[in-house]
């Protein structure tokens, strides 16, 4: 898995390339957690992730979470149809802001 | 030499033998084939009566064995019996583990129950592993010493169950050359195994087990290329099974999914159907059976001919289905599991064992 963070002002895109699985999801938290401080609007650009498991759906709700605490937002683009269809089965597609 | 009459073996309400009818002659090799789960080696235990089954006959040069009056201890030394794990004793080298068992059962003097430990060791390939402990050797190398234990009783028949399956793939084969030297002695050996092209090589007749009965039995070559019964040639349509026995304490996930993979894409499952076949997996063993359970075995059977992925999992431990689990931590695990699955079966076996089948 490869991360990528573009930061402008108060918003920050985060490209993630690769699996999101047990494994990697611990690797992306601490490289989220080390760049959300002062941010706003959260965009996780997964048009190169080709899986995530439940590891990987727990960073992205907790992402989420943070992002609702601080009154901001986050969105999730481009999301494939494998990952969009874990989002569906575990109810992530009420719960996030996918586009 | 063998005649089995309407076995029945039930476990917790589960009938897993419900009326096994079979014969078998002296100098038969018999391969017990079929999916995980329909008794096999329950109805290899119940030969030698490991396991008391809840009804029928089993005969043995003429005597039912079920029957009170019967010398059971006799009857067994019959039967020498092969496990999938190796079961040898640790603090014992290789020759006194062969040679124990004569010595204090059939009373042989210690010379010439290590002699015959030492023709057996040949036989097996393994004379100068003789001094050796058990854990100084591979597990191929400990199996075939668990054959020339079995050996040492001069039993007139040998049960094998699933021999090779705790076995690193690189060692079944030394396993499998060992018994098909065997079967071309004269014994008679039953073998409850998945290694389907040795069962077509060395075996007189093969028994395919299933909905607790010798579903369909026939000469080797026969039942291969011919099955009769709609459920024997959609158990043959598998081109393989892939097992494994996984500990938590060594469990590589990356390790594992390329295998699993290699193995969906050389029963051509699609990029889609692999994609679902290790997120269950991941979700299962890690979120899962790992968080409760210490080891498991593993199988994956994929039919040929609809894609449907069979997933039978076995463990030791308390009859409690861990996807009925409430824990936290595992619910978006079991979610992603539920959605993914066509069933999903859990069974209580015997020995505190439990048995997960899981469609997809």
């Amino acid at each position: 898995m490869k991360v990528i963070f573009n930061r402008q002002d108060s918003t920050l895109t985060v490209v993630i390339s690769g699996n999101i699985d047990t494994v990697t999801a611990p690797e992306l938290d601490s490289q989220l957690q080390e760049n959300l401080t002062g941010i706003k609007d959260l965009i996780l650009d997964f048009t190169a992730v080709d899986y995530i498991s439940s590891a990987g759906l727990r960073v992205v709700l907790m992402a989420n979470q943070q992002m609702e605490d601080v009154d901001g937002n986050m969105t999730v683009e481009n999301v494939n149809e494998d990952v969009r269809d874990v989002f569906e089965m575990t109810g992530f597609d009420s719960l996030l802001n996918l586009k | 030499m063998i005649e089995v009459r309407n076995l029945k073996k039930i476990y917790n309400g589960n009938a897993v033998l419900k009326d096994v009818n079979a014969v078998i002659e002296k100098g038969e090799v018999i391969s017990i084939i079929g999916p995980s789960g329909t008794g096999k080696s329950t109805f290899l235990r119940c030969l030698n009566l490991l396991e008391q089954p809840d009804g029928g006959e089993i005969w043995i040069d003429g005597k039912n064995i079920l029957d009170a009056r019967t010398d059971i201890t006799a009857v067994r030394r019959k039967m020498g019996m092969v496990f999938q794990s190796f079961n040898l004793f640790g603090h014992l080298t290789v020759l006194e583990n062969i040679a124990m068992a004569p010595i204090s059962l059939l009373k042989k003097n210690r010379s010439e129950a290590e002699s015959q430990a030492m023709t057996l060791l040949k036989l097996v390939g393994l004379e100068g592993k003789a001094n050796a402990l058990p854990q100084e050797l591979s597990g191929g190398q400990q199996q075939r010493i668990a054959i020339a234990r079995a050996l040492a009783m001069e039993p007139e028949i040998i049960l094998f169950d699933e021999p090779t399956s705790a076995l690193d793939p690189t060692m079944v084969n030394e396993v499998l050359s060992v018994m098909r030297n065997l079967a071309k002695t004269g014994i008679t050996m039953i073998i409850v195994t998945h290694e389907m092209r040795f069962a077509r090589d060395v075996s007189t007749r093969i028994f395919y087990m299933d909905e607790g009965i010798v579903y369909e039995s026939g000469p080797a070559k026969e039942l291969f290329e011919n099955p009769a019964k709609p459920k024997t040639k959609a158990f043959l349509r598998r081109i393989d099974m892939l097992n494994f026995n996984l500990d938590r304490a060594d469990f590589d996930l990356y390790n594992f999914q390329s295998q699993v993979v290699a193995f969906a894409e050389k029963q051509m499952l699609d990029s889609k159907q692999i994609k679902a076949l290790y997120s269950v997996l991941e979700e299962l063993l890690v979120n899962v059976i790992f968080p409760e359970i210490s080891r498991i075995d593993l199988e994956i059977g994929i039919s040929e001919e609809t894609k449907t992925t069979e997933l039978c999992l076995q463990w030791q431990g308390n009859a409690e289905n861990p996807l009925d689990s409430d824990s936290v931590s595992g619910e978006l695990a079991r979610m992603i599991i539920k959605k993914r699955s066509k069933t999903m079966t859990f069974t209580p076996l015997a020995d505190n064992k439990n048995q997960l089948l899981i469609t997809l």
